[in-house]
């Protein structure tokens, strides 16, 4: 009786936060949302095209061939004349002379501010296999193998074929079988959920820092309420909560995203895998809410520590950013936030196809972490209730 | 019902006690009016009776099973629930059932005059209604002893006069009741005793009816201490005090009496720095005994 009418009390208590449930529910959403359209292109290969703006300092049969190969690879209209503001290639005058000379810096390549890494990646794999099908076409004009008569387009296409490769690519699941490679989804949906999951921390240290300051909370501790029912009744609402949310944004991402024109998220792996995962991220997550809430003095402590908790996980966890891009030192420290440990579980389920073996060492750490956590939150949780006061908090 | 004895208590870095050898005993169907000023150890002694802090001298023993019924300062239920949930909440929570429940759930909403507001946001009710809410609250439960800090502050007349009404009518069912406020006719009206604390110590513990019996009495105080040679003539006399800080307080004594007390006093070489002759009321014995600080 005195559980269940504590749960409810908590459950109208969240009911009735729209703050709390916009941070839990729309948030999430917008986030899963926004990331699968600004990561669709990724992963499927149809990465936005490259503009770039050519010059050379002399015309001849080389760098008219170099300039067609650039352009065939980078598609049409994308190789333009002299554009001031995107990335520059410029042959110098002895272009051809050094063309099979590889020491030879004949192609000057200057990037804007506003190129990233990737695309300056892109752009230098595009500019070695147009001076490699340069090279191929004149060592061929040489040998007489091609003639300066043919078209030029038809030189080029000659060239591609002989230089072209075709790597016979396969994805493998984690028990070794052959599966289909993931989409964008199958990462950024997964990273946003838990980052929504963890954010149940705000909610859980408000209404608890409100509950004490309100003086409310002395009422409870003076009717000698057991310390673990009154936990639990804190935790039981944002644990079912939490498992709502895992269902629903894994529903979003399965049919939600499509209806957008995204890449939906493909549900592989075992549904008992998925129930082990729900359960050992909710209890992460809720245990550190609780943590921080009775850690936190004052509702103005308790929103920093818990916003603040939540960004610093998720940071170094791989959630903002993907582990696979870290230095060897940040991924080191990304294994100490239980959202990374969450987002390799459900790596192993979405693009491993793994079942609760695979999930285990994951779920694991997580229900540890939500030991630890858990007694820390309760023995504080304890502490607190024996320090309150008669008259007001604050 | 409740005995307190020699119960001291210090908060770490305070100069000073906040209780200190506290000696107290409450009986059922007893209301006890307590005062005192800002600091004087109310608070204190409110939360150790609450169960909020244990006294590190001395003992407080409860003759009786359960929890107080507590009605603290501060409004202590959740805003964001409604009138009509925040009582079933606490009903829950205090384990009433049945018709037990019906009853006190009909009793504590005509206390509080909130039947029409038993939908209504807790957040959304003014100060007073508030306040009336928190005194339901505290009243719906089943206790036997029940602690009233300034319950009735913010409430309008009309309705402070029924909550009054209901706090002493506890006694009359044998519970045990502590009430301080800040409005002493208040006290005058609910309490049968008050104690007076001061600098966390007991000053004063009289029957109300010996303190305020319709019969005059004769308060006298010194700057420094009671003149000897007092105790020796009241004796005489055949009257009994009540020692007061600095004074004593001599109840039923005639005109014959009060001459010869004056003729004494006469011969004194400091002479008193109080004399009052007749019924004071209990908030004049009040700013009289703490010097004013209410």
């Amino acid at each position: 009786m005195i559980l269940a009418a504590l749960v409810r009390k908590e459950v109208l208590l969240l009911s009735r936060d729209p703050h709390a449930l916009g941070a839990l529910l729309l948030m999430p959403t917008l986030f899963i949302v926004l990331m699968a359209f600004a990561l669709s292109a990724v992963n499927q290969e149809k990465l936005p095209p490259i503009d770039v703006s050519f010059t050379s300092a002399a015309t001849n049969t080389d760098t008219a061939f170099f300039k067609q190969a650039l352009a065939k690879q980078l598609g049409e209209g994308h190789l333009r004349d002299a554009t001031p503001d995107k990335t520059q290639v410029h042959l110098a005058a002895d272009f051809s002379e050094s063309l099979l000379d590889t020491d030879a810096r004949t192609v000057q390549v200057t990037y804007p501010p506003s190129v990233d890494t990737v695309t300056r990646q892109r752009v230098r794999a595009i500019i070695q296999t147009g001076l490699a099908q340069s090279r191929l076409h004149a060592f061929l004009l040489e040998t007489g193998d091609l003639s300066a008569e043919q078209p030029l387009a038809e030189r080029l296409d000659d060239v591609a074929q002989r230089t072209q490769t075709l790597l016979d690519e396969r994805e493998l699941s984690n028990s070794g079988t052959p599966t289909e490679p993931a989409n964008a989804s199958q990462h950024s949906v997964p990273a946003w959920l838990i980052f929504g999951m963890f954010f149940v921390m705000l909610p859980m240290a408000h209404s608890f820092q409100h509950e004490r300051q309100s003086g409310a909370l002395m009422r409870l501790r003076c009717l000698d309420l057991d310390t673990f029912t009154m936990a639990f009744s804190k935790l039981a609402p944002y644990l079912g909560l939490n498992v709502l949310q895992f269902v629903g944004f894994l529903a979003l991402g399965t049919w939600g995203l499509p209806l957008l024109g995204l890449p939906g998220l493909s549900m592989a792996g075992a549904p008992l895998a998925y129930a082990a995962l729900a359960i050992s991220l909710a209890l992460a997550a809720c245990t550190l809410g609780l943590a921080i809430a009775t850690l936190a003095r004052n509702a103005e402590q308790a929103l920093l520590l818990s916003a603040g908790i939540n960004i610093i996980l998720a940071a170094i966890g791989g959630i903002m950013v993907p582990k696979s891009v870290m230095p060897d030192a940040m991924r080191h420290v990304a294994e100490l936030s239980p959202m990374s440990w969450a987002l390799d579980a459900f790596r192993a389920l979405l693009v491993g196809h793994g079942d609760l073996t695979s999930v285990a060492p994951f779920c694991g750490r997580l229900l540890l972490f939500a030991c630890i956590v858990g007694i820390f939150a309760i023995v504080l949780f304890r502490r607190r209730l024996r320090d309150m006061q008669w008259v007001a908090q604050v | 019902m409740l005995e307190l004895r020699n119960v001291s208590f210090s908060y770490p870095g305070a100069e000073r006690p906040a209780l200190e050898g506290v000696n107290l005993d409450i009986g059922a169907g007893e209301c006890l009016g307590l005062l005192g000023s800002n600091g004087a150890g109310k608070t204190t002694l409110f939360s150790l009776l609450a169960g909020l802090r244990q006294p590190q001298v001395g003992h407080i023993r409860w003759q009786i099973e359960g929890r107080p019924g507590l009605i603290p300062q501060q409004p202590a239920y959740y805003g964001q629930l409604s009138v009509r949930e925040n009582l079933e909440l606490f009903a829950d929570l205090y384990r009433l059932q049945g018709k037990e429940r019906r009853e006190r759930m009909e009793r504590c909403l005509e206390a509080a005059t909130l039947g029409t507001l038993l939908n209504s946001r807790a957040h959304g009710l003014s100060g007073g209604q508030q306040r009336r809410l928190n005194f339901a609250i505290g009243l719906l439960q089943p206790a036997k002893v029940y602690l009233f800090d300034e319950a009735t502050v913010g409430v309008d007349a009309q309705a402070r006069q029924r909550l009054l009404d209901t706090v002493a009518q506890l006694p009359k069912e044998g519970c045990a009741v502590l009430y301080t406020s800040h409005y002493l006719e208040e006290i005058e009206r609910v309490a049968q005793r008050i104690v007076l604390l001061d600098s966390g110590q007991v000053r004063l513990d009289l029957n109300k009816r010996q303190l305020l019996d319709g019969t005059p009495s004769l308060l006298l105080e010194w700057p420094h201490t009671v003149p000897p040679g007092l105790e020796a003539l009241l004796a005489r006399l055949g009257l009994s005090a009540d020692p007061l800080p600095h004074g004593v307080r001599i109840a039923r004594l005639d005109i014959a009496q009060l001459t010869e007390i004056c003729a004494f006093l006469a011969l004194q070489q400091e002479p008193p720095s109080l004399l009052r002759f007749g019924q004071p009321s209990l908030e004049q014995l009040y700013l009289h005994l703490c010097g004013g600080a209410l």
